[in-house]
């Protein structure tokens, strides 16, 4: 059954006597204003208890100008009875309404003007115009007329009338709980026992009557959390560090040769600032120029230190596992980091200037390139990817190196990340006896999949109604 | 990446087996195919194979890999005869010299634009643009040996590529499109690097562009192959993987010499690699025998020596072999990465999230917990947003990148708060209240640090409002603090306070200006704060 608030009984109660009543009237039996009754009737038009019926009357008001004119006659009559028989203009003009009257007597053609002597027309009379002026038309142009000269004003007054519907009526005649109702409990009703008699008045829960917001996660940190969390239980080691790294940790120590393309001011965001090379940087620079001591020929050429010290706004977290790595040269580590990295791309919809990058490491005395596929493989299962591919790649980093790919249903088989072993030419300078297994994946990718958005910008430029509307738990199948 | 057009005739008559076989397996060798057409098909190759960026670089890897002719693939090399002389001068200008003598060649339209694409592909690859490497191909027939490279006058003249007058050097560097594209490279030297005839008509002017007089065509039968460069690896692959290519399009090949010496000799290198090293690294127990065979069918000679060793020639135009290991990559794709076994370390290790996480994680359980909503601004603003609209000084320490992509981008953040006024302004059109937070970093004097910035906008947000939340957050992180009374321009004078800790501000709170809400066309007030997540105990030094 409806729930009706106390007010829409009261309004069918009413309307069983009045049947149907202009709501001024309603009000006055009612005891409330007009607004109040209509705001009801609404209510109670909603559930088809009653109609409410929208009656726009136009009607004209005088100007304080007309009010005069009503009494006195419009200006032009009062000035044409003073047209008589050899009237001279100058008698006229001795007249207060003279400029309004004499305008208007012209323009209608009333008078005529032969050298300083002015005649009626005859045949003529304002019997028409004063006839408007005291019974307004719409339909009469001459109406028009008036309220164009600021004589008298056009008005609309709204009325409402209701009636109750059959519907209506059948409630009302059943018979309403008309007594006092209760919305909020207050303390004194609760401790009196007040409310074991109260009427408290029913809600109708079909209906949600106000939403309420609240404070959460953005929903990309939380697929970056759940990212953390599966690593962490997979015993890795969190990194974090400077968003603004040195060109040689950020390149150099990876064996990034020097004239590489992703160096250049083009593809890399760099500062003017600069570091001083750390101790037994020469390490690093002999393995650019002839391979140290390893099988490795180098990239021969030169190796400018002032190139190395350039600081940049790191293009991967790599650069903090190569720093970490550099800490602890000692197996085993496993180690990862979350967190923003920069690339100078021209932005779009699915390019950003900076976006989030997870990357891990492990190293550890007789870890294979095999492990690094099961670590993935593992990873990827957690992330609730079922289905795991590897293909040959390339970075110029590892070496063997793969791209990782999961299957998504619907989509087909997406590329979600690189991986490999880091190249001896990385390792050896920094005394790492071990393989040094390292992979790494863009967060954003799964963040756009998983939440469905079809430009990247709004991660970070995010629309408020979107945060509001996506719940905290968002049930993923096959990892999206 | 460089995408390499295969036309399916050509590489099935090369590779000896059908288009399907190859296009199922080519990504299993390194590649990723971008497009299927009727007649061909575009696959992307990495950029340490430029081997692979030509139809007969493809067929002759896929060969190989299907097993259909495995091994070292020979080269045969016999001298041309033909000397090149090398102007000293060039030492401090464009040094290096490599060429060949490239005969019986059989074009037609599409292997003539298949030699012409593998040289923009190398030039972009190995060139580095041009600059490292630039490659000429000429028809060999229009012009007469011996030749000569030599650092000429910038004002001689010839009859550039694609134009019928003579430009003089400095012309061409202003005028002819591939001039203006690589005039970077030349111009700052007073003499410029050309390669001439025994007649002294002009060949090229590397590294920009060649005569009209040898442009190759359909009818060309030899060519006359000129690389310069700045080094010397970089010219010998480029060498390499030209004539080797064009040798598997049926050509022969002759070497020159340059300054006494025959060049190319398209012979292998050689290295000894371990078997129990590359088992070590892969995962996957190789014996010297099992390894040469997987190493054969990457077009590798290899041949067991000894117990553990194998013994490797690696063809001239694997740039890449530059190391063991890299070998042991094509051991793995030769092996399959589909039948490597996989699975996860058995090391035990605890996972350990990072200290600054602590601090973050419960700044974000009391924001949200006061019924904040988190926003992920960027990293990156500019200086409007971060100071001008906020009517603050710049803050000393900011950092400006040199090239920025757009002046939306031009510093790293320094503040958190101006990008949620930011926000608030792209959210103007939704329901009030909103009341956003964020954690992050940001950036002073290249070193990083986390800071936690509220913001509540709707008609009551007050002072009040700001301090009460401000309170709330840092009693939930134990933050001992005062407060003193701020000359923070951005907040209204009377309405901010200073968060102090230990006599050091860590923070603001307040309302903010009205002409800073203008600024941001926002109207309503906003109750706003800030404060650095390193006030927080426990916080690690980094």
């Amino acid at each position: 059954m409806v729930e009706l608030t106390q007010n829409e009984k009261r309004l069918l109660a009413t309307l069983e006597k009045e049947q149907k009543a202009d709501a001024e009237h309603l009000a006055s039996v009612m005891g409330a204003t007009p607004e109040a009754v209509v705001q009801w009737a609404h209510l109670a038009g909603d559930k088809g208890l009653a109609g409410v019926e929208r009656i726009v009357e136009k009607t004209f008001v005088y100007t304080d100008e007309g009010k005069a004119y009503l009494k006195n006659g419009l200006p032009e009559t009062q000035l044409l009875r003073f047209v008589l028989p050899g009237t001279q203009l100058v008698d006229l003009q001795k007249h207060d309404v003279f400029k309004i009257g004499f305008g208007q007597l012209r323009k209608k053609g009333l008078v005529n003007v032969e050298g300083t002597s002015v005649t009626k027309t005859p045949g003529t009379s304002t019997d028409a115009d004063e006839a408007a002026l005291k019974n307004p038309s719409a339909s009469d142009p001459k109406t028009k007329d008036l309220i164009k000269r600021g004589i008298l004003q056009e008005s609309e007054t709204v009325r409402y009338v209701i009636s109750a519907t059959p519907e209506g009526l059948r409630l009302a005649v059943k018979g309403l709980d008309l007594r006092e109702e209760t919305g909020t409990l207050t303390r004194e009703q609760i401790i009196s026992g007040a409310w074991k008699t109260a009427n408290l008045r029913r809600y109708d829960v079909s209906k949600l009557p106000k939403k309420a917001y609240p404070g959460k996660i953005h929903p990309y940190q939380r697929i970056i959390g759940e990212m953390r969390e599966i690593l962490l239980e997979m015993g890795f080691t969190e990194l974090y560090g400077d968003i603004v790294q040195q060109s040689f940790w950020n390149f150099d120590a990876l064996f990034q040769p020097q004239d590489h393309p992703a160096r250049e001011m083009q593809d890399t965001f760099y500062l003017k600032e600069t570091l001083p090379l750390p101790e037994g940087y020469e390490k690093v620079k002999a393995m650019h120029i002839s391979g140290g001591d390893t099988s490795s020929t180098g990239w021969g050429g030169v190796w400018k230190e002032e190139k190395a010290e350039q600081c940049v706004l790191r293009t991967h977290t790599t650069s903090l596992s190569i720093q970490y790595l550099a800490q602890h040269p000692n197996p085993p580590v496993k180690a990862f980091a979350v967190g923003r990295v920069y690339r100078r791309e021209t932005i779009d919809t699915t390019h950003l200037a900076e976006f989030e990058q997870l990357e891990g490491i492990v190293m550890d005395e007789n870890v294979t390139f095999g492990n690094l596929l099961g670590i993935l493989r593992e990873f990827y299962n957690r992330m609730g990817f079922e289905s795991v591919r590897f293909k040959p790649s390339f970075y110029p980093y590892t070496e063997p190196s793969l791209d990782a790919e999961v299957y998504v249903d619907g989509i087909g088989w997406i590329e979600m990340g690189g991986a490999g072993v880091f190249r001896e030419e990385v390792t050896a300078p920094l005394g790492i006896k071990y393989p040094v297994l390292a992979w790494g994946l863009g967060v954003s990718r799964i963040a756009m999949l998983r939440l469905g958005l079809k430009d990247l910008r709004l991660l970070h430029k995010s629309d408020v109604a979107f945060l509001r509307e996506t719940p905290s738990l968002r049930p993923t199948k096959g990892g999206i | 990446m460089a995408v390499i057009t295969l036309p399916y005739k050509y590489l099935e008559r090369l590779t000896r087996t059908d288009k399907k076989t190859i296009l199922e397996k080519v990504p299993l060798i390194g590649s990723d195919v971008e497009r299927i057409e009727e007649d061909h098909a575009d696959v992307e190759f990495f950029p340490d194979r430029p081997d692979l960026f030509s139809p007969e670089g493809v067929a002759r890897a896929m060969r190989g890999y299907l097993g259909i002719e495995t091994g070292l693939p020979s080269y045969p090399v016999k001298p041309s005869g033909i000397k090149f002389t090398v102007d000293p001068q060039l030492a401090e200008i464009r040094p290096i010299l490599g060429a060949a003598v490239i005969r019986g060649v059989k074009f037609d339209d599409e292997s003539i634009q298949s030699i012409m694409s593998l040289q923009e592909s190398l030039h972009w690859a190995v060139g580095r643009g041009r600059s490292k490497v630039a490659i000429g191909i000429h028809d060999m027939d229009t012009v007469r040996p011996p030749f000569h490279y030599i650092a000429s006058p910038r004002s001689r003249g010839f009859i550039p590529l694609d134009f019928t007058g003579k430009m003089t050097m400095d012309e061409i560097l202003e005028k002819h499109p591939k001039g203006r594209d690589y005039a970077k490279i030349v111009k700052d030297f007073p003499l410029f690097p050309l390669i001439v005839d025994d007649d002294d008509h002009v060949l090229s002017f590397p590294p920009i562009i060649n005569g009209e007089r040898t442009r190759v065509t359909i009818d060309t039968k030899n060519i006359l192959l000129d690389t310069t460069g700045t080094d010397k690896r970089a010219v010998s692959v480029a060498v390499n993987i030209i004539c080797t290519a064009m040798a598997e399009a049926g050509a022969t090949i002759e070497s020159v010499e340059i300054g006494g010496v025959q060049t190319p000799t398209l012979a292998p290198a050689e290295r000894v690699v371990s078997a129990t090293e590359c088992s070590r690294i892969l995962g996957v127990d190789l014996t010297p025998a099992t390894m040469s065979e997987f190493l054969r069918k990457m077009r590798f000679g290899a041949e067991p020596a000894g117990a553990d060793k194998v013994k490797v020639q690696v063809p001239c135009y694997r740039a890449d072999i530059m190391h063991d290991w890299d070998l042991f990559e094509d051991v793995a794709i030769a092996y399959g990465y589909d039948k490597l076994e996989s699975h996860p370390p058995k090391t035990f290790t605890v996972g350990k999230p990072h200290p600054v996480q602590a601090s973050v994680v419960l700044a974000r359980e009391a924001f949200t917990g006061l019924g904040y909503l988190e926003v992920m601004p960027f990293t990156l603003t500019n200086e409007d947003v971060l100071y001008k609209r906020m009517q603050r000084p710049e803050t000393k320490g900011v950092l400006h990148v040199i090239h920025p992509i757009s002046i939306e981008n031009t510093v790293v953040r320094t503040e958190l708060l101006p990008l949620l006024l930011e926000f608030l302004t792209i959210n103007r059109h939704r329901e009030l209240p909103q009341r956003l937070f964020t954690v992050g970093d940001v950036v002073l004097d290249c070193r990083t640090h986390q800071q936690a910035a509220g913001v509540s906008t709707h008609p009551d947000a007050d002072l009040s409002e700001a301090y009460a939340t401000t309170d709330a957050v840092l009693h939930e992180l134990s933050i001992d603090y005062t407060v003193s009374e701020s000359a923070d321009p951005a907040f209204i004078d009377g309405r901010r306070g200073d968060i102090m800790v230990n006599g050091i501000k860590v923070g603001v709170f307040g309302e903010i200006h009205p002409a800073v809400l203008l600024a941001f066309e926002l109207e309503h007030s906003v109750a706003a704060f800030e404060f650095d997540l390193r006030a927080v105990p426990g916080y690690p030094v980094l």
